[in-house]
């Protein structure tokens, strides 16, 4: 089986490594970008089966990141995990219209990311195979 | 009432002396006559004669005696002298006058009570005006705009917190209608919204209302708390309307200020606490597989851990200068010894990034009236970040310039580093700002060059600048005044 490819995008290096790291250990690719920009070219690029991306980068923001993955033919359907350290940064209503998958707080504990990255490929795997 | 009597007089003297005349005559004639029995007629006649004739005159007299009794009554009324009508010795004068009298007794207790009632209603006005102009004097003199509408919705009261806002006369605007004072063919965003308002309020009979509306002229918002309350006449129906609008843009300004600083801090604070709790949870889940990953690992938490303590230090450095809570004891310091204490301590860290440091001339006075260890935080503060954004093989200058004439003490910290975009150089003092291009030279809180500001501009009264061009370096510095006889005084 190919290994599931994770694009980790975050302005935090410490974030991204201890994310990288943990997901590398438990068999998954990881590929990471420091700011929206990259990470969007990277997601054109590589075409990652999810996204780990952080609410607040410099440049193009979480969100807005997620919006431009969405317009995009070839990313629109990539799940998406937002990362942030903000108290109610993303309304229910934004995170339905975006469809991201999972919101986690920060600190968040590398376990539960991985816990929620393993769901939502599964559970896409899943719609996939019906 | 003279010609009265006199008509009076004359007409009883003229009946009784035809009466008189009549009798002699009859008496006369009786006299010369032929007959006993006509001789006894006119004698008859002529006694009834007299008899009349003394009647006239007796009824005269009487007559006369009433004219003076109603003619002495209508004098005692006419004088005002006073309220009570003398006795007479005619009775029906004497009679007459007790009516009078009573009428009078009547008259005087109700003219008592009704010049009781005036007196009370001229204190009530007294009282009232009092009123009105404490009223007055508390409208006119309060911050807010007031206007007071009748029921057909003319301005009856505006004070020049309204005047101002509205753009009118608010001394000789009375009695225009308050759709044309306030809402006029070029009205400005908000104007038509808050006529409708007091439409609305009018209709709905609701005791008071409330909304908030922005008002926009030349680009400018201003946000204002209306509170509409309606007056009511004796038939509950709205006869008037108070509206009071305050101005409450300054409000929602630092109430949006304490929510972005609440958030940032969450922000700042969640971040190295991230890095903390993820690191931590790897190692005690056995992630790290070899020593070199677990030092590392414990590395970056204890730099996160330090850099949490950084910035829990700096915002409560931020908050106690802003709030003025911070214990400032202030002395003659020179800068140059400052400077210099502050080099030893960073001089190791730019020996590590391999950053040379130009040090300082000496000068002969350059003493300021500071707190010593506040400016030592602000010479550490720009020392560290010039070494921290310049790389390997550049320079810092630190200069100590003494100007007399303005009496100011100036320091500048010459970079080679990475300068910051012109676009940003207007926020690099705002609190947790960080330039983005920048952000991964060097890990910072953001916070670091707020502190300098606040330090030398709200502290020690001085200012601080920057200059700055990306790829070339830059210049930050403070001025600050020297320690002047007169400064150590103020």
């Amino acid at each position: 089986m190919a290994e599931r490819k994770v694009l980790v995008a975050d302005d935090e290096i410490h974030i991204v490594h201890v994310v990288t790291i943990k997901l590398r250990n438990n068999g998954y690719e990881v590929i990471s970008a420091e700011n929206g920009d990259d990470a969007f070219a990277l997601a054109c690029e590589e075409k990652p089966d999810i996204i780990v991306t952080d609410f607040q980068m410099p440049g193009m923001t979480g969100v807005e990141l997620v919006r431009k993955l969405r317009q995009n033919e070839t990313t629109k359907d990539i799940p998406v995990i937002m990362l942030t350290a903000r108290g109610f940064a993303v309304e229910d209503k934004e995170k339905e219209e975006l469809e991201i998958s999972e919101l986690l707080s920060k600190p968040f504990s590398p376990k539960e990311l991985l816990r929620s990255i393993e769901d939502i490929l599964y559970q896409r795997k899943v719609m996939q195979n019906k | 009432m003279k010609s009265v009597r006199s008509l009076y007089v004359i007409v009883t003297s003229v009946a009784a002396g035809s009466l008189f005349a009549a009798g002699f005559a009859g008496l006369y004639y009786s006299g010369a006559g032929e007959g006993l029995c006509s001789a006894g007629y006119a004698f008859a006649a002529s006694a009834c004669c007299f008899a009349a004739a003394a009647g006239v005159v007796w009824l005269g007299w009487h007559w006369l005696r009433l004219v003076r009794g109603i003619t002495s009554i209508t004098q005692q009324l006419g004088e005002k002298q006073s309220s009570c009508i003398k006795p007479s010795n005619n009775k029906i004068i004497n009679e007459l006058s007790e009516e009078i009298n009573k009428h009078f007794d009547g008259n005087s207790s109700y003219i008592e009570e009704l010049e009781k009632q005036v007196k009370d209603l001229q204190l009530k006005i007294q009282l009232l005006r009092r009123q009105k102009g404490n009223t007055d004097a508390i409208i006119y003199g309060i911050r807010d705009a007031v206007i007071v509408i009748d029921e057909f919705d003319k301005l009856l009261m505006a004070n020049e917190a309204a005047g101002r806002l509205f753009n009118f006369d608010y001394k000789s605007s009375q009695h225009k209608l308050v759709s044309e004072l306030v809402s006029s063919e070029k009205a400005k965003a908000g104007e038509n919204e808050f006529v409708d308002f007091l439409c609305q309020s009018r209709q709905n009979k609701v005791r008071h209302t409330r909304r908030e509306i922005v008002f926009s002229n030349e680009g400018k918002s201003r946000i204002f708390d209306c509170i509409v309350s309606c007056i009511y006449d004796e038939e509950e129906q709205v006869c008037g309307i108070v509206a009071v609008l305050h101005d409450v843009t300054r409000e929602k300004e630092i109430s949006q200020m304490k929510d972005d600083f609440v958030n940032h801090v969450s922000h700042e604070l969640k971040t190295p606490l991230a890095s903390i709790s993820a690191y931590s949870e790897m190692l005690v889940d056995g992630e790290a597989n070899d020593e070199q990953t677990r030092k590392e690992f414990y590395a970056v938490i204890q730099s996160q851990a330090k850099r949490l303590n950084r910035l829990i230090e700096d915002i409560l450095n931020i908050s106690r200068i802003e709030s003025g809570l911070i214990k400032v004891e202030k002395k003659p310091v020179s800068l140059t010894i400052l400077i210099e204490e502050q080099l030893q301590m960073i001089r190791s860290y730019a020996e590590e990034k391999h950053v040379e440091i130009i040090g300082q001339k000496p000068i002969v006075f350059d003493q300021v009236y500071a707190d010593k260890d506040m400016i030592s935080q602000v010479i550490v503060n720009l020392l560290s970040n010039a070494v921290k954004y310049t790389p390997c093989g550049g320079s810092i200058k630190i200069e100590t310039e003494v100007d007399e004439i303005a009496g100011l003490a100036r320091v500048s910290i010459t970079d080679t580093g990475v300068g910051i975009p012109k676009d940003e150089i207007e926020h690099i003092f705002d609190k947790f700002y960080r330039v983005d291009a920048n952000k991964n030279q060097a890990e910072g809180t953001g916070l670091g060059l707020n502190l300098v500001k606040q330090i030398v501009e709200k502290v020690h009264n001085g200012r601080v600048f920057v200059t700055s061009e990306p790829g070339i370096g830059s210049i930050f510095g403070f001025e600050m005044p020297l320690a002047t006889a007169e400064a150590i005084k103020v």
